[in-house]
């Protein structure tokens, strides 16, 4: 939910924005969408609706949906998507971690995922869980061949696409899953490194602006589940919001590379983004990572880690004191 | 009979002097433009609903209530008058109608499950289906919720429709649902930490598939229905009405055909917006209220894990649940409207008493039950779940003693 932002960060970023924008309104429609074909990374990164209805039966595809709501599947998507459980399927429900190699191979086994398959993932609120799911997905080596369905199940309802309520049948794979690769993920102990200053890394917080500043701890309607406001010492805020249009659709490459850098991120120096619990970052990890190509690992433990940990510095700039004053 | 309940028992043919019968001559084309304004008006409502962007699911919800508003009033579908006509005239008919509406609905159901969910053998459960846990609170709450239904004169969703049909008894059940929704809210967390969070979540399809979850479901009704007409009697043919517009807008249904609707109604209102259910607006605009007169306990253990009637405290103005009893009660009132069944009432002190005594127990059941005679007793047999069989018996249990204990006692009519 795009919410002003007060900072002068914020600030620099409209008027960036605003610098570029008239340029990107004036250009045909036509023009733009060949300019974009020409970024190989943003073609290898996202998909259309109108090419994913054209390619609904291309063979090694597959489309999987990953939705928070549940139902949200069952009732309607799209033709010939299978459906993954963010909350139980992707994660070891137990432990908190992503899927073990076991765990993910066989979900990856018995969705007909092999290598070579084409995977389009989409779903619900802004393909937050599905942009989580590619993620994960990335750390086991399928990476290039994973695709975000731009605009998610927002666009392509409010398009009027097709969908249907029957689940497709596909053949399994022999999908072997090695240890999660360590590259893409930030831990407690790299994110302590760089709140101490001890290394030169930039930490990305895509949390709302109320909740970066400690005025709340945790979104309205959401358990606070952290004991401290604020946020990690050295993070600059660029609310996940700001990375896509109001169609849900990601915003054009020249536009995000002038949001992220008025906020001084520009891919010079490895980047860590960070929210509450993981999944809102890993949108912006995405956009980051596979459209901008910079450097960058998503912190799943986040602020529900960080904010819960002894000993360690915080900025805490509304001064909010947990269980009261 | 008395006043409170005669309005349970269905039109009765009151001797009209000239004077009145003018005066009804006059009322109901009056009624029947009303009816259809009405009707008019809640289709325009879905239309604009579902033109909003994200609103498919609102007007449907809407229309789907209505549907389900006109179908229990034109077929008189009301646990208590159809159990009551059973054990005091021995007519099984009205019972063998729920017993139709799980019938339809299971097969219903089944047909969609089976392409939601292919495999209903792992650990999964199907998206937001009324599965419930089975413990003795379980029971506890079936119980309460039939000695409410007694006490008030029916249960929830009947004394919605009642509402549409001017019943002075249904504004103070329904009032007193509310009441014991914040009781049912006060008392989850001993309960919940004392028994249901051991208590089983029993699937039949995951045991026994869809096939045989289904068979052994519609045998179960199947034996129920044998033992209904055994112990019970069908009275001789009525005379049919005479024209197909009066069988369908002024003579009451037969049950059995009430209950092919809601059976098709709750099928497709699983598949397109949510399970059929009654409280789950009541519910939650009451955890709301509660919340913020500080009634509420700091954590309710648990309850937003559970399926069923979902009381998460609203942050919408309009809910799907919400159009969907407006809906109910509004197309209930037009319903009435044209069947010359409207008839408003000033309550009595026992009215007033009983109904908000009985609502007490309804809403403190269907609370601590996750939904009610429809949520959890309906839409837990059709999804085939345990939960719904056991609320079904303990609710009609609740309702036989309370009955029989009431009238000896002479409170209860």
């Amino acid at each position: 939910m795009p919410r002003p932002i007060p900072h002068t960060l914020g600030l620099a970023a409209l008027i960036a924005l605003a610098l570029t924008a008239p340029v990107a309104a004036q250009e045909p429609v036509a023009a733009r969408a060949s300019a974009e074909a020409k970024e190989p990374a943003r073609e290898s990164a996202l998909v259309s609706t109108e090419w994913l209805e054209k390619n609904l039966d291309a063979p090694k595809l597959r489309i999987v949906e990953v939705s928070v709501e549940p139902g949200q599947y069952e009732r309607g998507h799209i033709p010939g998507a299978q459906n993954v459980v963010w909350h139980t399927d992707l994660v070891e429900t137990v432990s908190r971690d992503i899927a073990g190699p076991e765990k993910f191979a066989a979900l990856v086994r018995k969705l007909g995922i092999d290598r070579d398959t084409t995977v389009v993932l989409y779903g619900d609120n802004n393909n937050w869980f599905a942009a989580w799911g590619a993620w994960v997905l990335a750390q086991y080596g399928l990476v290039d061949s994973v695709k975000l369905l731009d605009g998610g199940r927002k666009k392509w309802e409010a398009e009027k696409r097709p969908l249907d309520t029957r689940t497709p049948e596909v053949k399994a794979t022999a999908f072997q899953a090695a240890q999660p690769s360590a590259g893409l993920r930030a831990r407690f102990a790299d994110v302590l490194a760089v709140a101490r200053k001890e290394r030169d890394e930039q930490i990305l917080d895509i949390r709302s602006p109320d909740e970066f500043s400690g005025k709340v701890i945790a979104p309205a309607g959401v358990q606070e589940l952290a004991i401290r406001a604020g946020h990690i010492p050295g993070s600059v805020n660029v609310p996940w919001a700001k990375a896509v249009n109001p169609d849900g659709t990601i915003r054009s490459t020249a536009e995000l590379k002038a949001l992220y850098a008025a906020a001084g991120i520009d891919g010079s120096k490895p980047i860590i983004t960070s929210c509450r619990i993981g999944e809102r970052s890993s949108h912006s990890w995405f956009v980051l990572s596979r459209i901008l190509g910079y450097p960058v690992r998503n912190y799943d433990g986040s602020w529900t880690e960080y904010g819960n940990a002894v000993g360690v510095p915080v900025v805490n700039l509304a001064g909010t004191v947990w269980g009261g004053k | 009979m008395t006043a409170g309940f005669g309005e349970a028992r269905g039109p009765a043919p009151a001797p009209a002097p000239a004077a009145r019968a003018s005066l009804a001559r006059l009322a109901e084309p009056l009624g029947i433009a009303v009816a259809v304004a009405l009707g008019l008006g809640i289709a325009l409502s879905a239309q604009r609903l579902a033109a909003e962007p994200g609103g498919t699911r609102l007007g449907l919800s809407l229309v789907l209530g209505a549907l389900f508003g006109f179908v229990l009033q034109r077929s008189r579908f009301c646990f208590l008058c159809l159990w009551r006509d059973f054990l005091d005239t021995g007519d099984p008919r009205g019972m063998l109608g729920i017993l139709t509406a799980l019938a339809a609905g299971l097969v219903g159901y089944a047909v969609v499950l089976g392409a939601w969910m292919p495999d209903p053998s792992g650990t999964r459960l199907p998206p937001d289906a009324h599965i419930g846990p089975v413990g003795p609170v379980l029971v506890l709450a079936g119980l309460a919720f039939g000695a409410g239904m007694a006490v008030s004169g029916s249960c929830i969703s009947a004394h919605l429709y009642r509402l549409g049909e001017g019943s002075p008894t249904a504004p103070f059940a329904l009032l007193g649902t509310t009441l014991g929704f914040a009781l049912g809210f006060a008392t989850w967390n001993p309960l919940y930490l004392a028994s249901v969070s051991e208590a089983p979540v029993l699937w039949l399809p995951r045991h026994l598939g869809y096939a045989g979850s289904l068979a052994a479901s519609l045998a179960a009704l199947a034996a129920l229905a044998w033992l209904l007409h055994r112990l019970g009697r069908v009275p001789g043919a009525a005379a049919e009405p005479a024209s197909p517009l009066a069988a369908i807008f002024v003579a009451r249904w037969p049950t059995w055909i009430g209950g092919l609707a809601v059976g098709a109604i709750a099928t497709a209102a699983y598949l397109r917006v949510a399970p059929l259910g009654v409280t789950a607006e009541i519910g939650g605009r009451t955890r709301q209220a509660a919340a913020q007169l500080g009634l509420l306990p700091e954590r309710l253990e648990g309850l937003d894990t559970f399926r069923g009637c979902a009381t998460a405290v609203r942050d919408a103005l309009l809910t799907s649940n919400g159009l969907f009893v407006g809906g109910l009660v509004l197309a209930a009132f037009a319903a009435a409207l044209a069947a010359g069944q409207f008839r408003p009432a000033w309550p009595s002190p026992g009215q007033a008493v009983r109904g908000l005594l009985g609502g007490l127990l309804l809403g403190w059941g269907a609370m601590t039950g996750l939904g009610c005679s429809v949520g959890t007793l309906l839409s837990g047999v059709m999804a085939g779940a345990v939960s719904g069989w056991v609320f079904g018996f303990a609710m009609f249990a609740g309702v036989t003693a309370t009955l029989f204990a009431g009238r000896r006692l002479r409170l209860i009519p």
